[in-house]
């Protein structure tokens, strides 16, 4: 480290170490140490010039524009609702089918046994229908 | 590059549109790229508009990014700084014409008050800076890139971006010394 590389070092990045070039830190602090006086009087130029940038903020940003921001971004699709919808539709098939076999035990029953379900309460109206008829087929 | 990405994890993440990484990403990059913005600018709603532009590039980005060649805050910084730089290409007027808004002394405690004062002198004398010095300011010292990051996003040697950083802070140093600027801390 030289006087001159010293000086460049803080006239370019300022009186912290912190901001000087990685590689050149430790060798730029073992000369500030070596040459107190001459060093102090350079970083204390730079430190009022530091602590003047310091002084200057941005605000964060608000939180609709961050909001605004983030519902710009492509969002998948969740992969819950879409099992919702899965069981659904199953449960719907399900209800479907079970409603089919059931009809389709009721007509066979019906077809093969000649009669109606026990316990129907009209069954005195059909019957008076086809009692006649019924008697004929058997002396066929 | 031997050093991992430290974005990088996050950055796939948002590739696979994963909701809470878009939103760690935003709270970790937004509030950057807009103090990048709004320096290079000196004008608020401008730098949300690149801030805003330059996250729609993010978004499409994402699902292609491949480690290794940039870092992530490196390219966004590109992104960021070519949007700014059309901005200030698109202005006639000098925006150090720009004044900032006077304080009312009575609106503010005395602390509060400095520090308004204080921050708006830095501004307009930030603003006042040819438009490289101030890029190599905001670059290195507001958004702590290192020199050699600065350098190549500027496309300039590590010596010409010193150069750059001194002429800076003599500028700064001669605008601000009608303000009460010493060598004293502030």
């Amino acid at each position: 480290m030289t006087p001159e590389r010293f000086r460049t070092i803080v006239d370019a990045y300022g009186a912290d170490p912190r901001r000087w070039p990685d590689k050149e830190r430790a060798a730029a602090e073992a000369w500030a140490d070596l040459h107190r006086v001459e060093a102090n009087g350079l970083l204390a130029e730079s430190a009022g010039l530091d602590a003047w940038l310091a002084s200057h903020t941005v605000a964060a940003p608000e939180r609709a524009f961050v909001e605004r921001i983030v519902a710009a971004a492509p969002a998948r699709r969740p992969v819950k609702h879409r099992g919702r919808l899965w069981w659904q539709g199953a449960a719907f098939a399900g209800i479907g089918l079970a409603g089919g076999l059931a009809g389709a035990f009721a007509v066979s029953f019906f077809v093969l046994t000649g009669t109606p379900p026990q316990g129907h309460e009209s069954s005195s109206y059909m019957t008076s229908s086809f009692d006649g008829s019924t008697a004929d087929w058997s002396g066929e | 590059m031997s050093e991992r990405d430290p974005d990088a994890e996050l950055v796939a993440r948002v590739g696979e549109q994963d909701p809470a990484a878009v939103r760690t990403l935003v709270s970790r990059k937004l509030p950057r790229l807009l103090a990048l913005a709004t320096r290079m600018l000196g004008d608020r709603m401008e730098a949300e508009d690149v801030a805003q532009e330059a996250f729609v590039r993010i978004w499409k980005q994402a699902p292609h990014w491949k480690e290794g060649e940039a870092r992530f805050d490196t390219w966004i910084h590109r992104v960021a700084l070519n949007l700014c730089y059309d901005r200030l290409r698109g202005r006639r007027e000098d925006p150090v014409a720009e004044l900032p808004d006077e304080a009312d002394p009575q609106a503010l405690p005395d602390m509060q008050l400095e520090a308004r004062v204080r921050d708006e002198r830095v501004r307009t004398a930030l603003a006042a800076l040819p438009v490289r010095q101030r890029e190599a300011l905001v670059l290195n010292y507001y958004q702590e890139l290192s020199n050699i990051e600065a350098a190549a996003l500027m496309g300039i040697t590590v010596d010409a971006l010193e150069s750059l950083l001194a002429r800076a802070r003599r500028n700064l140093r001669a605008q601000l010394a009608g303000s009460g600027f010493s060598k004293d801390m502030p």
